[in-house]
């Protein structure tokens, strides 16, 4: 904006407007913007802890958040990044769904992955599409996984300390090369190498730790994050369903398998002949 | 997470015409984490009668090392087999005693009279109150819900031992596949007058 | 503004005895059962008419499934003024994109509407179990599921409330046959739907005390909106 006006150069041109303080514009940029998708109405008493919501008649405590169990996966390698997750959602200790997609396709270049509160996941990274795309179209260029990772951590920061439950993975390719970060509700952002989220992570952390290599082939590394979530899925109570496997390349994600644990366990266990 | 569910596990018993299916599944947990995979929550007492103890494990083992003593006392003193209806009230019996200061475990007794062929199913709770199962079937353990939902669904009075067996492995597994805490398998023992067969069934593994 | 408010919470809390736990108490569970199947060319949802509040009945003949176009069936349960409030909100919405789009809204946007309408009270929920039911834009059965917050998901079909987790194993084990090496059987048919969900109804009346009374089923195709009744336990 200051380079703009620095250089006397005409405000979005085509759109006829000539003031940069044009109140139509703003007011015009500020529903594009999505604005409404990002504020949410906050109760007065959600910030006082003595205040539980509970049945006014039975006095039992209301949960209401579902999913916390989850495995998600990333890790880079010299061909790209390999992002593997499993798509339990689990309440309590029942199974809600064997199938969720725990790998949001933000767009060509840009994956999210989902653990902890389903519906924060799923909504700030459709907010987070909505954004990135705006941003496309006002910079006629793609937004970089930093950049994308951090709005999505401004976000998260604004609402932090209020009960969200989000642990996700930004991947991308953009300028820089192959992008991995890790966003969560604290409204911490970390760039790195290898991440996993959710409850069955120490199980697929030991996995990849083992055979991890940066000269693995496609193949390989693809197997690699396979095989850690499916590890983490039978050793996890709150993990499991489909394992899906997606990778990120130069020309953007490719989808790589989605196959039942229950066929995964039988063909592993016939490759160890048990 | 209660106590009760700290292990996971189900069992569940049904009865079909002269004969009887006794399930539960392989899962040994502490918590989230799964430790064992080959654990059997169904304790054979004789090869007509069988009593499957859900909940925390450790109680479990003791709660039958328990019952086991009482079960050989009986049989000793009064020099014949011990029946369901007598276990049950054992069970029960010893359940209660620990009215306050519990075990942490549900009980399921199942039976066949090999004479008759009648058969008897029983369920408890921690504190050994006897539900009888008059409508075929008795649950225990971590997805009652679950279990209750499709037994009731799948159920039919007077099945044959091969209908039995996919009647009680379908509502089982189909139950557990949507728990978290217990499935990674399940163990069927098909109790008919003749015959005891122990089937160990193929599930998720997740 | 907010400070205010703050303190005039806390300063109420104080003022209660030390003994109980002074609270306050918005929600209410009133029970409700909805279950939906979905097949080629039709979609079939169902939910019980019984309205609770622990063991108490407050009605036997509250209708938890509301038409929202000649395709879309909305079901709400849980907290029920929170399902009445957010079935009020959505059809002033519908009533919104009609009036500026000028036709009915298609399934997958009302959807869509449904899970963000949801996500916007996350601070203060609205404590409801959701099924929207209804048909594509090919004239496929469509059901998503929603938790209170908003999480949503397509299925084939789905069991919400407070015996959903008895029917969601049955519906599992006939509908999606996972134990199952039998081959499949032939297409689903409307008919066949109608009696899963009847005996699903049925079965978790037995063992739930929150469902019973009346299944309301409405039946969606190409042709429109077809409702039926059936008789449930009553006790």
């Amino acid at each position: 904006m200051a380079l703009q006006e620095l250089l006397q150069l005409e405000k979005h041109a085509s759109f006829g407007l000539k003031s940069v303080d044009d109140v139509e514009l703003s007011e015009e940029i500020e529903e594009l913007n999505s604005e409404k998708l990002t504020q949410l109405p906050i109760t007065p008493f959600t910030m006082n802890k003595n205040v539980q919501l509970r049945d006014s008649n039975t006095g039992r405590h209301i949960h209401i958040n579902m999913e916390k169990g989850t495995t998600t996966l990333a890790f880079k390698y010299q061909g790209g990044v390999v992002i593997a997750v499993d798509s339990r959602a689990t309440g309590g200790d029942f199974i809600f769904s064997g199938s969720v997609k725990k790998i949001i396709e933000i767009n060509k270049y840009l994956l999210g992955t989902m653990a902890g509160g389903a519906a924060d996941c799923s909504y700030w990274h459709r907010s987070l599409t909505v954004r990135c795309r705006m941003y496309e179209l006002r910079n006629k260029e793609r937004i970089s996984v930093a950049a994308a990772s951090k709005l999505l951590a401004n976000i998260l920061y604004n609402y932090k300390g209020m009960g969200l439950s989000m642990g996700t993975m930004i991947i991308g390719w953009d300028k820089r090369g192959p992008g991995l970060y890790y966003v969560d509700d604290s409204g911490s952002r970390y760039s790195g190498d290898l991440f996993s989220a959710g409850s069955g992570s120490p199980f697929a952390f030991g996995v990849v730790d083992t055979h991890w290599k940066y000269d693995m082939t496609d193949e390989e590394a693809y197997e690699l994050g396979r095989r850690a979530v499916y590890q983490a899925t039978y050793r996890d109570a709150a993990s499991g369903g489909i394992v899906r496997v997606y990778g990120m390349k130069p020309t953007g994600w490719v989808k790589i398998s989605e196959q039942d644990c229950k066929v995964l366990h039988y063909k592993y266990a016939d490759e160890k002949m048990v | 997470m209660s106590i009760e569910s700290y292990n996971g596990g189900a069992v569940m018993a049904m009865a079909g015409k002269e004969c009887l299916a006794v399930v539960c599944d392989k899962r040994l947990g502490a918590r989230l984490t799964t430790i064992g995979m080959n654990h059997s929550k169904i304790y054979e007492i004789n090869p007509y009668l069988y009593v499957c103890l859900p909940g925390l494990a450790t109680d479990a083992l003791t709660v039958y090392q328990r019952l086991r003593f009482r079960v050989n006392m009986y049989e000793l003193k009064e020099s014949r087999k011990i029946s369901p209806q007598v276990l049950c009230s054992m069970l029960s019996n010893l359940l209660y005693e620990h009215r306050f200061g519990n075990y942490f475990i549900g009980g399921v007794v199942a039976g066949l009279d090999p004479a008759t062929g009648k058969t008897y199913l029983y369920a408890m709770d921690c504190l050994g109150a006897i539900t009888i199962g008059t409508e075929g079937f008795v649950t225990g353990g971590h997805c009652e819900e679950q279990l209750y939902g499709t037994c009731e669904a799948l159920y039919r009075p007077d099945l044959g031992p091969e209908e039995l067996l996919e009647v009680a492995s379908q509502a089982f597994l189909s139950a557990c596949d949507r728990d978290a805490g217990s499935g990674w398998g399940a163990f069927v023992y098909i109790v008919t007058k003749n015959k005891v067969e122990l089937k160990s069934l193929k599930a998720r593994m997740d | 503004m907010f400070k205010e408010m703050q303190s005039l919470a806390n300063a109420q809390m104080t003022d209660a005895s030390p003994h109980k736990v002074a609270g306050f108490y918005p929600y209410a569970d009133n029970g409700g059962t909805l279950a939906a199947i979905a097949g080629d060319g039709f979609v079939v949802i169902g939910g019980d008419t019984r309205l609770t509040t622990g063991y108490q009945i407050y009605s036997r003949e509250a209708s938890k499934l509301t038409k929202l176009t000649d395709k879309t069936i909305i079901g709400s349960c849980g907290c029920w003024c929170d399902s009445l409030t957010f079935t009020k909100g959505l059809h002033i919405r519908l009533q919104y994109y009609l009036y500026e789009n000028n036709k009915p809204i298609s399934t997958n946007a009302t959807a869509q509407l449904v899970s963000n309408m949801l996500y916007q009270k996350r601070f203060f929920p609205y404590y409801v179990s959701t099924i929207v039911a209804g048909l594509d834009a090919d004239n496929q059965g469509a059901v998503y599921s929603y938790d209170p917050v908003g999480s949503t998901e397509r299925h084939r079909y789905r069991a919400q409330g407070t015996a959903g987790s008895l029917i969601q194993p049955f519906l599992d084990c006939v509908l999606g046959r996972g134990n199952q090496t039998a081959p499949e059987p032939e297409k689903l048919t409307k008919e066949q739907a109608m009696i899963y969900l009847k005996d699903a109804f049925m079965s978790a009346a037995e063992r739930e005390i929150g469902c019973g009374d009346f299944l309301q089923i409405m039946i969606v195709t190409p042709q429109g909106v077809e409702e039926e009744r059936f008789k449930l336990r009553k006790d």
